[in-house]
């Protein structure tokens, strides 16, 4: 089992991050592909990531060897910034901020000094509560933008006068949007909401899109069409929502703990029930496979078809504490200090950096109370796809509230943790 | 430096807010008629009773448990389940209550810890018994997680 890449980016929480040029697209057969591979090279060489950390500013950091350093830092917004999008083949960054602003980012050079930077355009949101979530479409034309307005703004670029311009989906939207993920073809929008409901609208624009053909969720397609409403049985903010790689079926994680997954044509809603705490953020691996991740510190593969899902198992490795540097090699771990015996080193430090006394019987120091046993030592805000194709992902990505960056193999199941042994039962 | 006035605080902003969501909004009503549910809940007490006199426990934990009453205008039938689910657990012997616990299907897992907290929320009422109810949601937790008890916080169709 490969062991997932971990990154310490900062010391406070990581409110969502965002990759360039997203890997899962480099086999995607579409036009212009030549050109498409010479800006993949020369973007691998330059791997970006931008996060919030939190605050009102967004972060990039570029990869250097086994490393991220900070590089740019975009500040514009008010206040915290809740979302960040990054369009892979267009090299945009949206944002989206509880100042109830949203940012377009491109990279221009600074008249005065020559240097590339990034230049932000303001969206004219027109909404009176903080943004809450921002995704871009898959043709990077338009983009969402949640808000505790109980509205999504569906935004489009305006040439006349330079500036990107929202149009609102407001009904029947009771409470804040928390979520929303877009159709593949470039025209439906999920949602998942405070008022317990994961919903899908037409988001089409006319000058901006072509009729869609028909699907699963409907023929005509005006805009806010609502083409389905879903909630789980015990209800539950609907903290993320995600349309499979076809765009056939429909994921969302609520706060009962559970995943439901929506076969429009079936009828058929299969709730998969966590053993565990909520999860808030799911992104589909393939066609039969999710993760999702949230308050229970790691990321669940989920898997199943249209007769049914379960769980199979976390990607992380819970069954040693991770602090001991190399901790997967023994029970015990190394020392992080040269060959000092780890044993009595860590018997001493504790007693001294932390007034415990030697463990009873003598037993090997283990990690501190505090510690878990899973990589993410806080909550896991936000997972997005890494690596693979839409419908075969190789990696995904995970953020948390405990600054750290974790790069994760899909295939790299273990077992079902103790947490989640007994999750069918009966 | 305490605050002189702290009236405003009691001032129900949600009376001036026309959009204002309810309590009820956020569950789909039981279709059942209130009247209809207090009988079924009251034949489903006496086949409990007559589960339990023949000992089988999880018979009647699973009867009593399908298909609960909910909703704002069912408090009689839902005491009347809490109670019959007290009786139930009452007379169930300690070590049978992890087996009991783990046969049960994962919907009645979700009632059943409704109903621990909502007789939790009501010591002395009844039969209830605190270390009774203790013993249970132990045993249930250990089974069903955090998220059994995650779901029965969330769910607004309350017991």
């Amino acid at each position: 089992m490969a062991a997932p890449e971990v990154f310490n980016v900062s010391q406070s929480p990581i409110t969502s991050h965002a990759f360039n040029a997203d890997r899962t697209r480099q086999f995607s057969m579409r036009s212009d592909q030549l050109m498409r591979w010479f800006l993949i090279l020369f973007r691998t060489f330059a791997l970006e990531v931008a996060v919030s950390l939190n605050t009102n500013e967004v972060q990039l950091f570029s990869r250097s060897g086994l490393d991220w350093t900070p590089t740019e830092t975009l500040s514009e917004h008010d206040k915290i910034v809740t979302s960040i999008d990054w369009a892979p083949n267009s090299n945009r960054i949206v944002t989206a901020s509880q100042d109830r602003n949203a940012y377009v980012w491109q990279q221009a050079s600074d008249p005065l000094t020559g240097r590339v930077v990034w230049k932000p355009t303001l969206v004219l949101l027109r909404i009176n509560r903080a943004a809450t979530f921002v995704r871009w479409s898959p043709f990077e034309d338009k983009f969402a933008v949640a808000s505790g307005a109980r509205a999504i703004a569906v935004c489009s670029f305006d040439p006349d006068n330079n500036w990107w311009i929202a149009k609102q989906l407001k009904k029947p939207i009771r409470s804040t949007v928390l979520s929303v993920d877009w159709h593949p073809n470039n025209v439906l929008l999920a949602a998942g909401s405070a008022d317990m409901k994961a919903r899908v609208f037409s988001a089409y624009i006319k000058d901006v899109d072509k009729r869609p053909p028909p699907s699963v969720w409907g023929e005509k397609l005006p805009f806010n069409t609502v083409c389905g409403e879903y909630s789980s049985p015990s209800g539950g903010w609907v903290h993320s929502v995600g349309f499979s790689p076809s765009g056939d079926v429909l994921a969302f994680a609520s706060h009962d703990s559970t995943v439901s997954v929506v076969y429009p044509g079936g009828p058929a809603i299969y709730t998969i029930r966590s053993n565990s705490l909520p999860y808030v953020s799911l992104t589909w691996t393939s066609e039969d496979s999710i993760v999702a991740a949230g308050h229970d510190c790691q990321p669940v593969l989920l898997t199943g078809g249209p007769s049914g899902w379960q769980a199979v198992g976390s990607l992380d490795d819970t069954t040693a504490p991770k602090s001991s540097v190399g901790g997967r090699g023994g029970p015990t771990g190394s020392s992080p200090v040269g060959r000092l015996n780890s044993a009595a080193f860590n018997t001493f430090r504790n007693a001294d950096s932390r007034g415990l006394g030697s463990s009873p019987g003598g037993g090997t120091p283990l990690a501190t109370d505090t510690e878990l046993f899973t990589v993410h030592q806080n909550t896991i805000t936000d997972i997005r796809a890494y690596e693979g194709a839409p419908d075969a992902v190789s990696r995904v990505s995970t953020s948390g509230v405990d600054g750290k960056l974790v790069i994760w193999n899909v295939s790299a199941v273990s077992g079902l943790g103790t947490k989640l042994k007994a999750l069918r039962v009966g | 430096m305490a605050p002189t006035d702290v009236k405003f605080r009691k001032i129900d902003v949600d009376a001036y807010d026309e959009d204002v969501l309810l309590e009820t909004e956020l569950y789909d009503p039981d279709p059942r008629d209130p009247q209809q549910v207090i009988e079924e809940t009251k034949a489903r007490a006496a086949a409990v009773r007559s589960s339990l006199s023949k000992g089988d426990i999880l018979g009647a934990l699973v009867t009593i448990l399908d298909n609960p009453p909910y909703g704002s205008n069912a408090e009689e039938a839902k005491n009347l389940t809490l109670q019959t689910v007290v009786t139930v657990l009452n007379s169930t012997k300690a070590t049978d209550i992890p087996n009991v616990v783990r046969s049960l299907p994962p919907e009645a897992q979700d009632t059943l810890m409704k109903y621990l907290y909502k007789g939790m929320g009501m010591p002395g009422w009844g039969d209830v018994s605190g270390s009774v109810l203790l013993g249970w949601h132990e045993k249930l937790t250990e089974v069903a997680g955090t998220g059994c008890i995650v779901r029965a916080m969330t769910d607004r169709r309350m017991a």
